[in-house]
């Protein structure tokens, strides 16, 4: 028995050996954090929520030129549409730089993946701006997701201002636009040419959608576009 | 005992044979005699399994040194380029090596070089390698050349074609290789392979190349862990990468997509500001420095003396009329979206537009309010105010000069308004991967050339070679009677599209001798095939 265990040890030697060269040829990561940006200044404490997430959230942002980097800590602030992320190296809250980033997107506590694009906006204050992807496809689905600071009434807020949800919705092709939605079955059927509109009314009957909220729009947008109806824009 | 001796033994060459079996580099050379000042051209077939995206090509002397190098992007398993020949070269026998930065085996193959001014040595002796793994082809029989005659006049028409079959074809792995170049037929040199030492720290380059070093402690001399190590590359918009050491002290940056030769800034620093480290910067030459290993006496035939002397000619021709041999295709251009590393500036300063100030201390105090510049006990001091924070900021801010980073701020006290072409400052805390900047205040000079910038130990100025964008070779569309056409090299196509038949035409030069027509082709199993035809031009 000593004699096979002897003849075996240096077998695993020399296998050890050469699976230790084949370690050493996998390639080496080397890329360095290049996240630019600026320090988060925190927002004066009123009633309502300036984030998106209300914790950081671990997540992915996808630069200019297509690199990516991961597993970052993510909070998306609807107040100032803008992506902090949490650098655990410096115990520091940044504000990335919106023109360095090509989109990103982050994982919600029940799983729920939410994807956003960086995107030019041509409308009433233009400007670059982060869009949630609600569908994506020739013609988009997407919601800016924006809390403005309002005044309300100090029986709600001490301080006479709330942080007030304003979220917006639009359908967007590149080289068309945005076209404004509400998130109602008449915004929706009002994208649609009148013999299409029976077809679109038929079909979300059909697959029992009812459209009372955000969740049920995107349903009956991606049940729509599944059939392939043909959307005016 | 002698049977697990045995047995050991086979399973030991069962488990060496394998990495034996693994596929090489295949280098070839437009020609095998040089004159100290032509050009070089080359093309290397890689391994399909290679996991480096960059080969290295390097010229290198009898002692084992480097003496000039190019580094290439491997494109479907090849890559082709040139090696510019200085014309300091002293005649005699040269290497010339393909490798990448993890290879354990080199291609090397043995050259002739003669200095132009000095002629071949009068002894007639010379040195070459013994080979002892010389890299062996397979001729290619199914490929057939047509139309070639055994001689031609100078400046005539050369036609010919590439007959594939099919199936040949299907064998073979992405393009073909084809050149007509002059031969010297008493000089036949060999293509041999060679084990290189083993590096110790690997570092696959897949985009572009790897710089690499060490960070030593001026007083310990030990490599020195967390210290911050900067490289820029000054631009109109400034490249900037970092590294913060580990315990080995080791750095690399990956130059992703930089093309010729760029001039790049290395500093490395301790951020504490308790220790002066020392920037050690990896060479190529360590892979190197074994090859080759002896040598045997030659002598010079004197067919070669005089092929030589006429090629010394030819050569002086060409230099004196400053023949350009290759056309430099335009390296991609970066897209224009981009901005500093350190951020967008929220102010910008054009000095030149206001009254002239003598130095930084007055152009702070009178153009840049929020900006402190002060020199108390031969220390400068500066700061930026931060309208976020009402305060100025306690530390030290990034101070560039020309997109370099620099610490002694000495460097910009005496700059006045005549030296300074624009300002730009970043008011807020900028970061930037794992660094912070506590506002940034970056310096364009009229004369953005980095000689304010001296080197020491832990600042290193280099001009560094990285990827040789493509060439063509010039052939003229129409010659010139009275003018003298010495070309050597008639035909070059390093990457010729495999197709069932290839008419090539050229036009052969006023040179006289023999040429060779060499196409090279690499199958899918790795092997390497040729097939060659010489003709005479009288």
């Amino acid at each position: 028995m000593i004699n096979r265990i002897l003849f075996i040890i240096p077998f695993f030697v020399l296998l050890a050996a050469t699976s230790l060269f084949a370690q050493e040829e996998s390639p080496i990561d080397m890329n360095a954090e290049t996240v630019k940006g600026k320090a988060f200044v925190t927002y004066p404490s009123y009633s309502g929520e300036p984030f998106l997430n209300l914790k950081f959230q671990l997540g992915e942002i996808e630069f200019l030129d297509g690199t990516k980097a991961s597993n970052l800590g993510l909070r998306y602030s609807s107040y100032r549409d803008e992506l902090i992320y949490f650098n655990e190296y410096l115990s520091d809250q940044i504000v990335i730089d919106k023109i360095s980033l090509k989109g990103f997107s982050f994982n919600e506590l029940n799983g729920e993946k939410r994807i956003f694009r960086r995107q030019n906006y041509d409308g009433f204050i233009n400007g670059e701006r982060y869009f949630e992807v609600l569908s994506d496809g020739p013609i988009s689905l997407l919601a800016y997701r924006k809390v403005d600071l309002e005044t309300c009434d100090p029986s709600f807020s001490e301080l006479g201002l709330a942080y007030k949800q304003s979220y917006s919705y639009y359908m967007f092709a590149p080289g068309k636009g945005y076209s404004l939605l509400k998130i109602n079955r008449n915004s929706l059927l009002s994208k649609f040419d009148r013999p299409n509109q029976r077809l679109v009314k038929k079909t979300l009957r059909r697959n029992r959608v009812m459209i009372t909220d955000e969740a049920s729009f995107v349903l009956a947008w991606n049940v729509i576009k599944e059939n392939g109806i043909a959307i005016n824009f | 005992m002698k049977r697990r001796t045995i047995i050991l033994l086979l399973l030991f060459i069962a488990l060496t044979g394998e990495a034996q079996e693994r596929e090489h580099f295949s280098l070839f050379t437009d020609r095998d005699l040089y004159i100290s000042g032509e050009t070089l051209l080359l093309k290397v077939f890689v391994p399909a399994d290679e996991l480096s995206g960059i080969v290295n090509i390097d010229l290198i002397n009898t002692k084992g040194e480097i003496i000039t190098g190019i580094s290439k992007k491997i494109i479907d398993h090849q890559a082709d380029g040139f090696i510019d020949l200085p014309d300091s070269l002293s005649s005699g026998c040269y290497l010339i090596s393909a490798s990448t930065a993890i290879s354990t085996t080199l291609t090397v193959k043995e050259l002739y070089i003669c200095n132009r001014f000095t002629t071949l040595p009068e002894s007639n002796m010379a040195i070459r390698p013994i080979v002892n793994n010389p890299v062996i082809e397979q001729p290619a029989t199914p490929l057939q050349i047509d139309g070639l005659e055994k001689a031609y006049k100078t400046r005539g028409k050369v036609n010919f074609s590439l007959h594939l079959p099919p199936e040949f074809i299907s064998q073979i792995d992405n393009n073909l290789f084809v050149s007509v170049a002059e031969i010297a037929p008493e000089y036949s040199p060999k293509t041999f392979f060679k084990n290189a030492k083993q590096k110790t720290n690997l570092s696959i380059e897949k985009d572009g190349v790897v710089l690499e070093g060490y960070v030593n402690d001026i007083k310990t001399g030990m490599p020195f862990k967390n210290g911050i190590v900067y490289l820029s590359i000054p631009d109109t918009c400034p490249r900037f990468k970092y590294y913060i050491t580990g315990n080995d002290g080791h750095f690399k940056f990956q130059l992703d997509n930089y093309f010729g030769k760029i001039p790049v800034v290395i500093q490395g620093f301790d951020p504490e500001e308790k220790h002066l480290l020392k920037i050690v910067l990896n060479h190529r030459d360590s892979l190197i420095s074994s090859v080759p290993e002896a040598f045997e006496q030659w002598t010079i035939p004197a067919e070669l003396r005089k092929t030589t002397a006429d090629n010394i000619e030819a050569a002086n021709f060409r230099k004196i009329f400053n023949r350009q041999e290759l056309t430099v295709d335009t390296p991609p251009i970066k897209k224009p979206d981009d901005y500093p590393f350190y951020g967008l500036p929220t102010e910008v300063v054009d000095p030149q537009q206001f009254i002239e100030l003598p130095n930084f201390t007055e152009i702070s105090r009178e153009l840049l309010p929020g900006i402190k510049f002060r020199t108390y006990n031969r220390q400068s001091l500066l700061q930026v105010f931060s309208p976020v924070k009402h305060n100025y900021l306690n530390d030290k801010p990034l101070v560039l000069i020309d997109g370099i980073p620099i610490r002694d701020l000495d460097i910009i006290k005496d700059l006045g308004t005549k030296e300074i072409d624009r300002i730009e400052i970043c008011r807020d805390e900028r970061y930037y991967g794992y660094l912070k900047f506590p506002g940034v205040v970056a310096l364009n000079t009229t004369k953005p050339d980095n000689t304010r910038l001296v080197e020491s130990e832990d600042l290193v100025k280099i001009n560094l070679d990285v990827i040789q964008p493509d060439v063509t070779l010039n052939i003229p569309l129409e010659q010139r009677l009275n003018e003298l056409d010495l070309r050597k090299i008639l035909l070059w196509k390093p990457s010729l599209k495999p197709e069932q038949t290839i008419q090539l035409d050229l036009e052969s030069s006023d040179i006289i001798g023999s040429f060779k027509l060499v196409v090279h082709g690499k199958n899918k199993d790795g092997s390497v095939f040729y097939k060659e035809q010489i003709f005479e031009v009288n």
